[in-house]
């Protein structure tokens, strides 16, 4: 047993001595080869890595809404390319908010907003595509928004459509840098607003910054911007009742609009249930993508090494038929060769891995995508690429073991 | 005394496409363990197809072969491989050292099969180069040897196992003859100090110096007895390149470089001699 155990021990280190041996001895094709398999496991990190990062940022952001806000608006947030549908529908106005606001008992808070987009102006300094929204005092606990200085909107401020905005971070730093915005005026659009508080810092998503919004009272922005667009209506559910709450909208819509009960809802009721399943659907199809692509290439990648492996042994025909005639096993000199392409996918995948991370790397700093790397994922790559080699290897490998000694060693 | 090898009715025909070519027509054959025997014959009689087979690294079409009283063809891959590592140490024609490793390292390759850590293997492996006197090239690569060096390196790596069985196919057809007389002294002491030891030759003058000679002609064994007689009868009509000129074939004694004790001195008494 001890015997055995050594003599294993002895072949499978002179094996890797050989292994290694071979593929210094032609690097040129070692490194080759490896490529094919690195180029394989980086497309698959890199994917993996970018996607994962998205995963994570935008779970943050859907999460950050609350699990029991809903939010109603003429149009699905999120259209499966199925918009010609909706294109007719109905704005959502003041009537719906009052008719939410007087006949609502599973709602804790009904909010309404208005949105455009325009520049904000101090004098000769402007910052342009601000998103503008037009709401009420109550948006702050909706949307969780918290005040660094100065207030929020009030209802006063809102019942009066006083001539008042509150400013993300970004907007207030990038117009008064020297900190003296409160109490200061901007240019929206053809008015004048008077800062009443900034907001903190909410950073970005997806290159998008957060920060950049200017906040009004809903009729102040009716009056300079107009409502074509009409209201999104952000409605948070008491506690636990989310489902209630989201039948219980959509029965007050459809009686307020007099829908017959044939019709459809010509409204939708966005949840971030639905939104995040939507997404996990999403990338879930871009890992297949990824997935699939990945394994082609390790295919090809695989191809190669078993080609390289393939001229490996012929070349070394001679030397299997001496090491078979010296008391070499068959299962000995398969070794050697699947320790040759383990040798080679792992390089590759090593290779591959750092490039992937690499890749994803240089993706997160020149594109706003937030690459993310799993530990998982790396583990799983690396894990691949050894796999395919030893697929691969293994049909050379057999075809080095079964020669026979006589013929391998006649072998020219 | 019993036989270490027994052939018993063995043939080998190969089959190309539909031709037959019958390497060895019903060989039946014994050699005792202790025996140093020749094998000769014409190119193509089946020499290095017999030798294969007694190497355990071709298996006979037919018949059967004893090797230690056990019959090889009942032997699993494995236990063939294992045979050929512990019992037998085989010497090919072509050196078949491996190009890249040292003399060393080639001497060390059948130890690495039987398990023996990397100290026992360099210690044996040195003294086996020792005994084929090439201490002093222990780290050259072949293609660095002569033919000579190279066929003792080759010698060495067969004698490092202490196999009870040499093989040696044509050691010397590739060596000038002052080599060549080096390399048959070195199978002599050999067989001086007990190994059994089968040896092919195309040369009738090694041949006939050996105890036992054994003549194959078209696969069949058509001679069997002591080397001197074996090897020099039919050969006789043959130019030789170390009858000379002008001698008759006929002059046996031509050959007879001396009654094979050959515990010579290794700088060889050649030059003297003359
Ligand atoms: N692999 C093979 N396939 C077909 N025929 C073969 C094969 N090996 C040997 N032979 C044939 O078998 C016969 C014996 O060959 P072998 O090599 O044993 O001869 P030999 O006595 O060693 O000759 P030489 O002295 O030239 O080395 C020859 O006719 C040869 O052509
Ligand atoms: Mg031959």
């Amino acid at each position: 047993m001890l015997r055995k155990l050594r003599r294993a021990f002895v072949e499978l280190s002179e094996s890797s001595r050989q292994a290694f041996g071979a593929l210094r001895t032609h690097r040129l094709r070692t490194v080759l080869t490896a490529l094919g398999i690195a180029v394989g496991v980086a497309t698959v990190i890199a994917i993996a890595a970018v996607i994962s990062g998205l995963n994570s940022s935008f779970t943050q952001q859907v999460e950050a809404l609350g699990p029991h806000s809903l939010f109603i608006s003429p149009r699905p947030m999120i259209s499966r390319g199925d918009w010609w549908n909706y294109r007719n529908r109905p704005a959502v106005g003041w009537g719906e908010l009052r008719a939410l606001r007087e006949n609502a008992t599973h709602l804790a808070l009904v909010v309404p907003s208005a949105r455009t987009h325009g520049s904000v102006r101090r004098g000769d300094e402007h910052v342009d595509d601000v998103e503008i929204i037009g709401t009420e005092s109550e948006y702050a606990t909706a949307s969780n928004l918290r005040i660094q200085q100065g207030r929020f909107l009030t209802d006063v401020d809102t019942a009066a459509s006083r001539n008042v905005v509150v400013l993300g971070a970004d907007l207030g730093e990038m117009l008064f840098p020297s900190g003296d915005a409160l109490g200061n005026r901007v240019k929206i659009g053809a008015q004048h607003y008077e800062i009443i508080g900034l907001l903190e810092r909410r950073g970005a998503i997806m290159g998008k910054s957060l920060d950049a919004i200017a906040l009004m009272p809903a009729l102040t922005f009716a009056r300079g911007f107009g409502l074509h667009r009409g209201l999104t209506i952000a409605a948070v559910a008491k506690q636990d009742e989310v489902n209630e709450a989201e039948d219980e909208i959509i029965g007050i819509l459809r009686r307020y609009r007099k829908l017959p009960p044939e019709v459809a809802d010509n409204f939708a009721v966005n949840r971030q249930e639905a939104l995040l399943s939507f997404y996990k659907e999403m990338t879930g199809g871009l890992y297949a993508v990824a997935f699939g692509v990945g394994l082609i290439s390790l295919v090809v990648g695989g191809i190669g090494i078993m080609n390289i492996l393939l001229v490996s042994v012929k070349e070394r025909t001679r030397e299997i038929g001496v090491r078979r005639a010296l008391g070499a096993r068959r299962r000995t000199i398969l070794g050697q060769f699947l320790l040759e392409a383990l040798a080679l996918s792992s390089l590759g995948g090593f290779f591959g891995t750092a490039l992937g991370l690499f890749a994803a790397q240089v993706a997160s700093w020149l594109t706003p995508l937030a690459a993310r790397a799993a530990p998982s994922v790396v583990l799983l790559g690396v894990l691949f690429s050894a796999s395919v080699g030893v697929i691969f290897g293994a049909w050379p490998a057999w075809n080095a073991a079964r020669l026979l000694p006589v013929e391998a060693l006649r072998y020219e | 005394m019993s036989a270490l090898i027994h052939l018993d009715n063995v043939t080998k025909t190969y089959t190309l496409g539909a031709e037959e070519v019958h390497a060895l027509r019903s060989i039946t054959l014994s050699i005792n363990a202790g025996e140093f025997c020749a094998i000769v014959g014409q190119s193509g009689s089946g020499k290095s197809t017999m030798m294969n087979v007694l190497g355990c690294l071709d298996v006979p079409t037919s018949g059967r072969y004893l090797l230690n009283g056990s019959d090889v063809g009942t032997l699993s891959d494995d236990q063939l491989a294992d045979l050929r590592n512990v019992e037998i140490g085989f010497v090919f024609q072509t050196f078949q050292l491996l190009p890249r490793a040292s003399a060393l390292e080639n001497v060390e390759l059948p130890l690495v099969y039987r398990g023996l850590p990397a100290r026992d293997r360099r210690d044996r492996a040195q003294a086996a180069l020792a005994r084929v006197g090439l201490a002093d090239r222990m780290t050259h690569k072949p293609n660095e040897l002569s033919g000579g060096q190279r066929q003792r390196v080759a010698i060495a790596r067969a004698l490092v196992t202490d196999p009870s069985l040499l093989l040696a196919d044509e050691p010397t057809g590739n060596l000038d003859s002052a080599t060549g007389e080096e390399i048959i002294r070195l199978f002599s002491e050999l067989h001086n100090a007990g190994n059994t030891i089968v040896l092919v030759t195309h040369a009738p003058e090694l041949a006939a110096r050996c105890p036992r000679a054994v003549r194959l002609m078209d696969g069949r064994v058509t001679d069997d007895g002591p080397g001197a007689r074996v090897a020099l009868v039919p050969t006789a009509k043959l130019p030789s390149p170390l009858t000379g000129e002008g001698q008759g074939g006929g002059d046996v004694a031509a050959f007879d470089l001396g009654p094979p004790t050959l515990a010579l001195p290794r700088k060889g008494g050649r030059g003297n001699a003359a």
